[in-house]
């Protein structure tokens, strides 16, 4: 057996293991029955040493307690249920059974309706800057290839691939459960009006699953504005509002 | 962490549905409780029972406990409770002192007693257990033995047993490890396949 673990058993019965050490071995005890035995021994060893008088050495007490309790309910949500706990496991209520279930849905579901309205301000995005002109696709390649700190831009060449960039990555932050290291947004541009609509467009996508709806519908009606160079405005809304629901952006 | 932190951590894995960590609980403490129970009553196999009354009682209440005391100290309290009130129930109850050997029931009874830990031929196997387990620490170099009769017998904590032993807290941890795997591997030699539970499993 590993020696670092069985050192780890002996700590947590004493009461001296980390608490997030602790957890984890409690977590491997629920379904190595060869760690529990070594438990089982360690406690004999003990009372052993103890020379507790009348005080038999063996695992009667808990073999009958755990024969009986077998047939108890299981509290909480089951989601700790070992496999050596599953084997006498009783019948979990269908009632707790539906909670756990509905609580798994939600962790899937909530970040992928959050790629979703990524997703589709991206495309709206990108639909009303094809329409705006021929060159605006190489302006918007231009900006692309040029480094920035954005999590959305990629070095991709394609203008137009950028939105649809973006919807693996975000995915990939967010399945993870995760928060991303670091939120970023688009280096400032002195290009064109265009070049600032571009980069201004990737700053919304990239803000999008924090801003509210309203507050991005303004920003992209901003964008729709200033196709005239009075893209101001709307910037500093997008940015106020990022920083307002999201604190950890700049 | 303390004991009773750690203990925490299993009664909360009971709490969110884990039985098994419950097992855990009472293989730590089934002899405290044992022990605990014989000073109320004096036969062993019915200390037995009182204290297996106690930890279903216990497992039945875990719900609400919140972890305001330590855990022993919450089972301490009821296996006091379930020792006095199975005293009282005892008293109300009539003593039979005729036992009738031809009756299949009660020869059975008799027979299962015969069997049971507290009978002679279980005692001798705590004894022995108690031998070989004596003997590996009598066979352990001098700072192992100190360092588990410290923790066992004495009760310290590693950081009172490193201050008295004037050694870090990482190695008390050691030695006592290896102190515990030496006699463990005694045991495991003479009891190859597992001791008491896998008898009464037979």
């Amino acid at each position: 057996m590993n020696e670092e673990l069985d050192s780890q058993l002996s700590a947590m019965f004493d009461g001296e293991l980390p608490g997030g050490e602790c957890e984890l071995i409690a977590r491997r005890l629920s379904r190595d029955e060869a760690l529990r035995s070594q438990w089982s021994r360690y406690s004999m060893i003990g009372a052993a040493i103890r020379a507790e008088r009348g005080v038999a050495l063996h695992d009667r007490v808990a073999w009958r307690v755990q024969s009986t309790i077998a047939a108890e309910p299981v509290y909480g949500d089951g989601a700790d249920v070992g496999s050596t706990n599953a084997r006498t496991a009783a019948v979990v209520p269908a009632e707790v059974l539906r909670r756990a279930s509905t609580r798994r849905w939600a962790r899937f579901t909530r970040p992928l309706a959050g790629v979703g309205i990524a997703a589709s301000v991206a495309a709206a995005a990108i639909l009303f800057l094809r329409v705006q002109g021929g060159d605006s696709g190489e302006m918007l390649a231009e900006n692309a290839a040029t480094p920035t700190q954005s999590i959305v831009l990629t070095p991709e060449p394609a203008a137009v691939t950028a939105g649809a960039a973006v919807q693996p990555e975000r995915v990939a932050l967010s399945s993870n459960g995760r928060e991303p290291d670091r939120y970023t947004t688009p280096a400032p541009s002195t290009q064109t009006n265009l070049a600032q609509n571009a980069s201004l467009a990737n700053y919304v996508v990239a803000h999008s699953e924090y801003s509210g709806p309203i507050s991005r519908r303004m920003a992209l009606l901003g964008l729709l504005g200033s196709e005239n160079g009075s893209a101001a405005l709307p910037e500093s809304t997008a940015a106020k509002d990022a920083g307002a629901e999201a604190p950890d952006a700049p | 962490m303390t004991a009773e932190e750690s203990d925490l951590v299993l009664v909360k894995r009971v709490q969110r549905g884990d039985k098994s960590a419950f097992d855990l609980l009472v293989r730590k403490y089934q002899h405290k409780v044992v022990k605990l129970v014989l000073r109320y009553v004096r036969n062993p196999a019915e200390a037995e029972d009182i204290a297996q009354e106690a930890f279903i009682k216990a497992y039945r209440a875990l719900p609400q406990f919140r972890g305001d005391s330590a855990f022993y100290t919450w089972m301490y309290r009821i296996a006091i409770n379930t020792a006095k009130n199975s005293l009282a129930s005892r008293d109300r109850s009539p003593i039979r002192y005729d036992l009738d050997l031809t009756d299949p029931e009660e020869s059975h009874g008799v027979q299962t007693k015969l069997q049971d830990p507290d009978t002679p031929e279980g005692m001798a196997l705590t004894e022995e257990i108690r031998g070989i387990v004596n003997s590996a620490i009598d066979a352990l170099p001098e700072e192992l033995k100190t360092a588990i009769v410290l923790r066992e017998l004495d009760g310290l904590s590693y950081e009172e047993i490193a201050a008295a032993m004037e050694c870090p807290v990482g190695t008390v941890r050691s030695r006592i490890f290896r102190a515990r795997e030496a006699i463990d591997k005694r045991l495991r030699e003479v009891f190859e396949g597992g001791l008491g539970r896998t008898e009464e499993m037979v």
